[in-house]
């Protein structure tokens, strides 16, 4: 502009006055900051799942190849997944409806005319271990959680605290094979448990959905501890008292006004339990047998021996709307963000 | 109600007070029952380490104390099919990638977290979500789907790829806990700063870092610690390559072994190390 007269001597402060000008821009500052981790979560995350999202639509050819051509995209993968062969879509959630409720019903009893496919089964036993360590998880880890948030004494938390942590740094793989002696035959638990009337002495509990079980439980029972024990932590116990002088016994007190306010921590708790308890792999490939695998060894298991990767994305695929599901019903009903 | 009346309660109101009773002996309840769950937690790798003193070659039984296993594989014998050169090569390979990791996550992390904490623009939400992806997704899919990326655009897989992953999920954890920490941190302090001549630079150098130190410090302990322990990513992008964890997995698939414990009781030490040098440096961090 006014610097026209004399271009070389003004032209090193012209360049300083558009450096600063740029340094002091508003979104400067952001782009700078947010644009490796972009590029990165992009380019190594984002782009990877697109990837794996295209393969589910492919098809799988004659020698195990992936034919992933115009003509061979497709919903096959999911259909296959979901629908038994010559099976209409309304028939399909019929028969997988039925045969939940008959899983959940004491005595046999036939409602519909099949079974779900076996991938659906699968997926729906993933979920049932899943929900049956979170609640596990929920009845073994609140009592702790109250104990140490409000009953132990102060200067003993942080210790108590730290004390539940602690095994979650030691690594994860250590504590699955520490699950695995413990459960072999002859060791210090399956001897212990000879007392037991029906049980015989020093017979191996591994390759069951019990050791299965037991694994879960062990690695992410820390993950319903923390979050019940921050909710627990903060609440104001007058309420409990006022509670009692309005005529509330001790567990009406607890029912109807300590749990409902700790429910924060109980969804946040549940959600970080359910979610990797529902994709595990190690666990039921260190601790479970033929018949206690669940949907992420069947995953690997596309990729590995089996090799039918479209149909391994696809199952990926549904075991992430699992989690965005259980997710989103975090976000409804739960409150605030997750982490 | 009187104390007259108590002859004739009914069921429910005698069901009541019962519980009543069986609830003020709850605290001792609880302090069992936490008893209960502290020792569910510790007696598992209790056992571990006792074990790797066990003077049996094959039981879980215990059968005398013996130091026999540490010397054999420390002098660099093979027991029970654990090769301890094998074992040694595989834990360079897991500090090389977690070292690798750390760097760049945490130059990384803690940048995207200023960016999460000081500016607003279209689509964070979204792109939030973004971040906390690899925490949230099952760790398979997150391995699959990178070994599928990996293979479609012909990279061949090793180390560097392990290494790429890594710094994927790590980028998500520092940021998550440096984030944490800048939300409480007093930005007129930079102002203060800034007004008394410093640049952006020297700002940071010596106000804002030392403010958020702590937190880039936990941030980064936790992504050494992912990924120096994570098996199920590395295990699909990581080509013919060992690392700690892999190298565990597979012998732990080969069956109980004394040399199996002496590994875990190893690799129990060395991460508890860790954690304790890192509680000594900053305090109770994560």
């Amino acid at each position: 502009m006014e610097a026209q007269s004399s271009v070389e001597s003004q032209e090193p402060t012209m360049l300083r006055r558009a450096i600063r000008t740029i340094r002091r821009h508003r979104l400067t500052g952001l782009l700078v900051n947010i644009t490796p981790s972009a590029f990165w979560l992009t380019v190594f995350f984002l782009i990877p799942l697109g990837v794996m999202f295209y393969y589910s639509f492919g098809e799988r050819g004659a020698f195990g190849e992936v034919l992933l051509g115009a003509e061979n995209l497709g919903l096959q993968q999911y259909r296959l997944f979901f629908a038994p062969s010559d099976v209409s879509i309304p028939q399909a959630i019929w028969w997988t409806v039925a045969w939940i409720v008959e899983s959940l019903l004491p005595f046999e009893f036939s409602l519909a005319a099949g079974e779900p496919t076996p991938y659906v089964q699968l997926t729906l036993k993933s979920i049932a271990y899943g929900l049956v360590t979170t609640a596990t998880a929920l009845v073994v880890g609140y009592p702790t959680a109250y104990y140490i948030g409000h009953i132990a004494p102060e200067e003993y938390r942080n210790l108590l605290l730290v004390l539940i942590i602690l095994p979650f740094w030691a690594s994860y793989l250590v504590r699955v094979y520490a699950i695995q002696l413990l459960l072999s035959s002859n060791s210090l638990v399956t001897t212990a448990l000879g007392i037991l009337p029906f049980y015989e002495a020093g017979t191996s509990l591994m390759n069951t959905q019990f050791a299965v079980f037991t694994g879960l439980l062990y690695i992410w029972i820390p993950f319903m501890i923390l979050p019940v024990y921050a909710s627990i932590e903060q609440l104001d116990f007058t309420l409990h008292e006022a509670a009692m002088d309005l005529g509330a016994d001790r567990f009406e007190a607890f029912r109807r006004v300590i749990f409902p306010l700790s429910m924060p921590g109980v969804v946040a708790g549940s959600i970080l339990v359910f979610i990797p308890s529902t994709g595990a792999y190690v666990i039921p490939e260190l601790l479970g047998g033929t018949n206690s695998q669940m949907i992420g060894n069947f995953i690997a298991n596309q990729f590995g021996a089996s090799g039918n990767w479209p149909l391994g994305a696809a199952a990926s695929f549904v075991l992430m709307g699992v989690m965005l599901l259980s997710i989103w019903i975090y976000q409804r009903y739960g409150e605030g963000d997750l982490v | 109600m009187s104390l007259a009346d108590s002859d004739d309660l009914s069921i429910g109101q005698r069901f009541r007070r019962a519980r009543s009773r069986i609830f003020e002996y709850g605290t001792i309840g609880l302090a069992i029952q936490a008893l209960l769950v502290y020792l569910f937690l510790y007696i598992p790798i209790i056992v571990v380490v006792a074990l790797s003193f066990n003077n049996s070659r094959y039981a879980v039984v215990w059968e005398g104390f013996t130091t026999e296993w540490y010397r054999a594989l420390l002098a660099g014998e093979t027991v029970a099919r654990v090769n301890p050169a094998a074992a040694f090569n595989s834990l360079l390979y897991s500090i090389e990638i977690a070292i690798v990791t750390v760097v760049v996550s945490t130059v990384f992390g803690t940048m995207l977290a200023f960016a999460l904490d000081r500016y607003e623009f279209p689509g964070k939400g979204l792109f939030l979500g973004l971040v906390y992806m690899p925490i949230i997704i099952p760790s398979i899919v997150m391995g699959i789907s990178l070994l599928l990326f990996f293979n479609m655009i012909g990279m061949s897989l090793g180390v560097h790829t392990a290494m790429i992953a890594h710094i994927s999920f790590g980028i998500s954890f520092v940021a998550v806990v440096v984030a944490a920490r800048l939300r409480s941190f007093d930005r007129t302090l930079e102002e203060a700063a800034q007004d008394l001549g410093a640049n952006e630079l020297e700002t940071f150098r010596y106000v804002t870092f030392p403010a958020i130190k702590p937190g880039v410090i936990a941030g980064s302990l936790l992504a050494f610690a992912m990924s120096f322990d994570d098996f199920v990513v590395t295990f699909f992008v990581i080509g013919n390559e060992n690392t700690l964890p892999i190298f565990f997995f597979s012998m732990v698939r080969q069956g109980i072994s004394p040399g199996v414990n002496v590994v875990a009781t190893l690799i129990l030490v060395v991460t508890m190390f860790l954690v304790a040098l890192a509680q000594w440096i900053e305090g109770p961090t994560w």
